[in-house]
């Protein structure tokens, strides 16, 4: 009996050293951002330069392939399993199935996964011991030099981009640029979510700052951006505010952050 | 060896099966003294649905569901914010003193943006320095919590570099189950309709 007990742990036991294999064998590449100062984009009284303190940060956006073991060991996360508080009817609609990425789509494996949710792609990160990266972090690592872009400036690039629609298909992740951190594709594939994507205070479509405004929202009386040219940067915070945490879009994807040790 | 692994996986499965009749038992038993008090299953649309863990200003660990059977009101604060929050907490008393007796059917729940300062002492401080009386729960609770029920609520906040918040002032209430039925926005704000729905809420079952 004792012999056969023993035999049936040890078969557990090595079983789970090879489930575990199996999912380290998609590790993915980190990159440590170094410290520095983001200009807050909306300025206002209390809103001060903030020291964004060194992280690491996935190299490209989570692919489809990577979010199908995720659905796969977490079948709460499945299209037919997920809450609709968490995700809205649009979550993986471009899959062919809960846990099928789907033939048709065979070129999509390593393109960033869209159609997710907030929710879920803290879930995600969680799962994996990190993080969705903050506004400021994402901000301060979408801000460096672009090291192989044939445009003059990132926010031409970025601009160029913006007025391109939708692709049919998705590219795969490493198809636009790197930048000095060697992260790429921080522009130029999707938008990704944030850890605090909610953090924009604006009140609908709202342009001035009125006493009104002054009323609904604290520190709200002063609100003004750093550079009025950065119409890129507008889009992108006006984006944001726009989204809700279950909302599930075909050309918002993310990546996860981690604390360095 | 068949044999045995079956009985193993057998004997596990009684075990499981004994540990849960066992709870339920207890959870029946709980529930005897007051009918009303048992409980129904959480909607999936409910923000109970959310697991994560808080604090009261009692110290004592919370966690959303056990507002169950009570409509709520909530509002998310800081305590060492000057202007709107003490308006917002008083828009909330406001509401609560309209029901005069009543009042006791119902939750009133504040939650702190400021995972930093807002300990369970300081919160005490809060409520007793506004006359909160024993229907309010202000909770804290880790940054990772705090931002899913903001986002499940649509408040949009920001700490700035001081370590203050910016933030929307809103007040949502939730019924018996938790699901989100109504939100008003704004500080000193006409409340009539959140009282006149809050009413309907305590009504149901």
């Amino acid at each position: 009996m004792k012999f056969f007990l023993t035999t049936i742990l040890v078969t557990v036991f090595f079983g789970g050293i090879f489930a575990q294999q199996k999912t380290v064998t998609s590790v993915k590449k980190m990159v440590v951002i170094p410290a520095g100062m983001y200009e807050p984009f909306f300025i206002t009284k209390a809103n001060k330069p903030l020291r964004v303190a060194s992280f690491k940060m996935d190299e490209t956006a989570v692919t489809n392939a990577e979010f199908l073991e995720f659905t796969k060991q977490n079948p709460k996360w499945r299209r037919s399993k997920v809450n609709r508080l968490f995700a809205d009817s649009n979550y993986l609609r471009h899959w062919q199935s809960d846990t099928v990425i789907g033939i048709a789509h065979k070129n999509i494996y390593n393109s960033p996964v869209v159609n997710v949710s907030w929710f879920a792609a803290q879930a995600y990160c969680k799962w994996k011991g990190k993080r969705l990266p903050t506004v400021a972090e994402w901000e301060f690592a979408g801000n460096g030099k672009p090291l192989n872009s044939k445009y003059k400036s990132l926010t031409d690039f970025i601009l160029e981009w913006y007025r391109k629609p939708n692709p049919p298909v998705l590219p795969n992740i490493k198809s636009t640029y790197k930048n000095q951190y060697n992260l790429f594709d921080m522009h130029g594939l999707v938008w990704e979510w944030t850890f605090n994507f909610n953090s924009f205070i604006s009140k609908g479509d709202s342009r001035g700052s009125t006493a009104d405004e002054q009323k609904a929202f604290c520190a709200a009386g002063s609100l003004d951006v750093k550079d009025r040219t950065d119409y890129a940067g507008f889009l992108r915070f006006s984006y944001r505010g726009s989204l809700k945490g279950n909302y599930c879009i075909a050309n918002l994807g993310f990546r996860c952050a981690k604390d360095l040790k | 060896m068949k044999k045995i692994i079956t009985g193993i996986l057998f004997s596990a499965l009684i075990v499981s099966c004994s540990q849960n009749s066992g709870s339920s038992a207890k959870e029946v038993k709980a529930a005897i003294p007051g009918a009303t008090e048992l409980k129904q299953p959480i909607p999936q649309e409910s923000i109970f649905q959310l697991k994560d863990s808080f604090e009261t200003q009692d110290d004592k660990p919370f966690t959303l569901a056990m507002l169950q059977g009570k409509p709520t009101v909530v509002g998310m604060i800081f305590t060492h914010c000057t202007y709107a929050c003490p308006r917002l907490t008083a828009d909330i008393q406001h509401i609560a003193k309209s029901l005069k007796e009543d009042r006791d059917k119902v939750n009133f729940v504040l939650v702190s943006f400021d995972a930093a300062r807002d300990t369970a002492a300081r919160l005490k401080e809060f409520a007793e320095n506004m006359h909160l009386d024993k229907n309010w729960i202000l909770l804290h609770g880790d940054e990772d919590a705090v931002r899913t029920l903001s986002v499940l609520l649509g408040v949009q906040f920001e700490k700035d570099a001081n370590g203050d918040f910016s933030h929307s002032n809103l007040v949502s209430l939730l019924d018996k189950q938790g699901v989100f039925q109504y939100q008003k926005e704004g500080l000193e704000a006409d409340h009539a309709e959140t009282i006149n729905r809050l009413k309907k809420l305590m009504a149901q079952n």
